[in-house]
């Protein structure tokens, strides 16, 4: 589960002074939910789940993942949590299988423990293939692959994905989230950020809206459609946030009682 | 009905166990990379020793074509002296051309001529009366090769002069030793420094003192800064290990590379000497060989230790500050740069210098090593040296690890 109540970060910049970029932000996240925190660039989507990774320490609040506070248990916070990121890399020189090996042995996984683990996901992603070749001539889906099975290696009942999709192509994209929706049914808390309406659509039991670090709105798809009367997500979001509205889909795009 | 996660089996790993896996990996990765295997094995093993034997065999053969050119001198007032000039004209080697003062000058300047001589409106007078001819050399201070051949001139002279004072006490019915009352001859001792020894004490504090840095750059640009570049720094904050843990365990592995560098930078410049490779046995043999007493064998490894630690920790700071490896490489250049002026004035200190040079970062081990292969041991320099440079390399470490906890520096992309 992952709880956060009250959460907030200040950057302090030379330039511009104080700057918030999350502000008092609050939610619950269940195991077995996909909690989508749905949001345009720079809106603190990055920030609040780098706090929540115990990454940046929050300036305020604080919050508890799987139990454990991130200001006072931030190892057992990361024992807990898988996180993966769409701009996240592999040690180009290292194998996928030395890439887990490295990171199994970070999380302090028994060497009997860890092989198996590395075998049943070896097993589930495909990865046996190109196991033992090196990262650099692995292609994109090969590498995104090997990075979920690093953010997963460890079993943890928590995941985070920060636009995990961005920059692959749609097969890539495709497995992403067919593993994140397995992650679901396994029962995980999943933590979901993107600024991409038809995932959000797609995966999200529910949703939190951020604009300028602050929640606009929380609920599932359907109760956010409601609220706005819109269809079209992108017209929902667009309603939360006080935007105007795309013409186009603006056009027979409303919910009709 | 899902089932529920297993929560990870951890084991009980130290932050220092962790520290050994981030080392270990870090250590597998390095020696993967074509840049580490050059810088810290190839470029210490046989580039050293390419440029050694370079520079070597070209000053040998300047040495020998300089021996072997006749000298080009320029004659000034030979007219007012046929007899001095005749005399002058048997030296071995020698040609001279006559031309006035002002044109020997220009043709100096215009480096047509290295040097001129001058002789007195009065030498073959002096000459004639058996009296000291002094003859003014004229040189181009700023030219090496003038001066060079200025002192083979006075050489010339000299010897041509010893031959006249040979010509004359014979006339007079003396024996030629009347004018030689001494006589030197050099002889090296047993056990003393040799020639081998004293090129090793000139080159070896430098060549140590910049593989302690250059050695240890792709790893540490790697380290930090490189996975800041590839994105794998954050999948690696958000592992159990903390950011002491993830600090030491790069050190370790900069420090052990820097090291290693160090090691193979002495048997690189050792092994020309010891096979005589590219000209060195020459050297070597004319003085009985190549001998290190143990003594200083342990002081070079010794003084590696400090030097390969503070390499590594400022290696780290200048990585983990920088925002990618590129830029890591442009904040190195004024640390390599100041290193190599520490280096550089070891080679100009005398070996017996200040007890306040022992505070000096890199300049006090090269000085330790420049004493040591000169058979000299200070202990209270070399006391002061090896703690001072721990000191400085526990700063460089503390200041890395101070910017391994700023969010601005660690995050910045």
């Amino acid at each position: 589960m992952v709880e956060v109540e009250e959460i907030g970060k200040t950057f302090a910049d030379k330039k511009k002074g104080a700057f918030r970029a999350v502000d008092g932000v609050s939610f619950t996240a269940q195991p077995g939910e996909i909690f989508g925190v749905l949001g345009p660039n720079g809106a603190g989507k990055t920030t609040l789940l780098r706090m929540l990774a115990t990454i940046l320490e929050p300036t305020a609040g604080t919050a508890r993942i799987a139990g454990y506070d991130i200001r006072k248990d931030a190892q057992s916070v990361r024992s807990s949590i898988g996180y993966l990121t769409g701009s996240a890399g592999l040690y180009e020189r290292l194998t996928p299988r030395e890439v887990l090996a490295y990171f199994g042995e970070l999380y302090g996984m028994r060497p009997d423990v860890l092989q198996t683990r590395m075998n049943d996901l070896f097993d589930a992603l495909e990865i046996h293939e190109f196991a033992d070749r090196r990262c650099d001539k692995l292609s994109t889906g090969q590498k995104q692959r090997t990075s979920i099975a690093r953010a997963i290696l460890h079993n943890p009942p928590v995941l985070f994905f920060d636009e995990p999709t961005s920059g692959l192509d749609v097969m890539a994209a495709r497995s992403v989230k067919q593993f994140i929706r397995r992650c679901r049914n396994e029962g995980r808390t999943v933590l979901f950020s993107t600024h991409i309406m038809s995932e959000v659509e797609a995966l999200c039991d529910r949703i939190a809206v951020i604009y300028n670090g602050k929640i606009a709105a929380i609920g599932t798809p359907d109760e956010l459609r409601a609220r706005t009367g819109e269809i079209h997500f992108e017209n929902v979001f667009l309603r939360l946030i006080g935007e105007p509205l795309d013409k186009e889909l603006d056009a027979g795009g409303k919910i009709h009682a | 009905m899902p089932e529920t996660p297993v929560a990870p089996q951890l084991t009980s790993l130290s932050g220092w166990g962790r520290a050994l896996v981030v080392f270990r990996k870090e250590f597998r990765e390095a020696f993967r990379d074509k840049r580490v295997l050059f810088n810290t094995i190839v470029s210490p093993l046989l580039i050293t020793p390419l440029i050694l034997g370079l520079v070597v065999s070209m000053a040998k053969k300047q040495a020998t074509e300089e021996g072997k050119t006749r000298l080009e001198i320029a004659l000034v007032n030979s007219e007012k002296a046929p007899a001095t000039v005749a005399t002058l004209k048997e030296a071995k080697n020698a040609d001279f051309t006559p031309m006035t003062r002002e044109v020997a000058e220009k043709a100096i300047r215009d480096r047509k001529f290295k040097v001129a001589a001058i002789l007195p409106d009065d030498a073959d007078i002096r000459i004639a009366a058996g009296n000291t001819v002094t003859v003014t050399i004229l040189l181009d201070e700023g030219n090496q090769s003038s001066q060079t051949t200025a002192n083979r001139l006075a050489t010339a002279i000299g010897e041509r002069g010893q031959a006249v004072t040979g010509e004359r006490l014979i006339a007079n019915g003396l024996p030629l030793d009347l004018a030689r009352p001494f006589d030197t001859k050099e002889e090296p001792i047993k056990g003393g420094g040799n020639v081998a020894m004293v090129l090793i004490a000139g080159f070896l504090p430098y060549m140590l003192a910049l593989y302690a840095i250059l050695g240890g750059v792709s790893p540490a640009n790697d380290a930090v800064a490189g996975e800041k570049e590839r994105g794998t720094l954050e999948t690696l904050l958000v592992s159990p290990a903390s950011r002491f843990d993830l600090a030491l365990g790069k050190f370790l592995n900069i420090a052990l590379i820097c090291l290693i560098s160090c090691l193979l930078s002495v048997v690189g410049l050792l092994w020309p000497l010891y096979t005589g490779w590219g000209g060195m046995s020459e050297i070597t043999k004319a003085t009985g060989g190549l001998h290190l007493e143990p003594f200083t064998i342990l002081v070079m490894i010794l003084v590696q230790i400090p030097l390969a630690t503070l390499g590594a920790g400022l290696l780290l700071a200048v990585s983990t500050y920088a925002r990618n490896q590129k830029e890591a490489q442009t904040y190195l250049m004024p640390v390599i740069l100041l290193v190599s002026v520490a280096a550089i004035m070891s080679m100009l200190l005398k070996s017996d210098s200040s007890i306040l040079y022992a505070l000096v970062p890199v300049l006090n081990a090269a000085l330790v090593l420049k004493q040591a292969l000169e058979g000299i041991f200070n202990p209270a320099f070399f006391a002061l040296a090896m703690a001072s440079s721990f000191v400085y390399a526990l700063l460089a470490v503390a200041f890395a690890k101070t910017l391994f906890d700023r969010e601005s520096v660690l995050l910045k992309a």
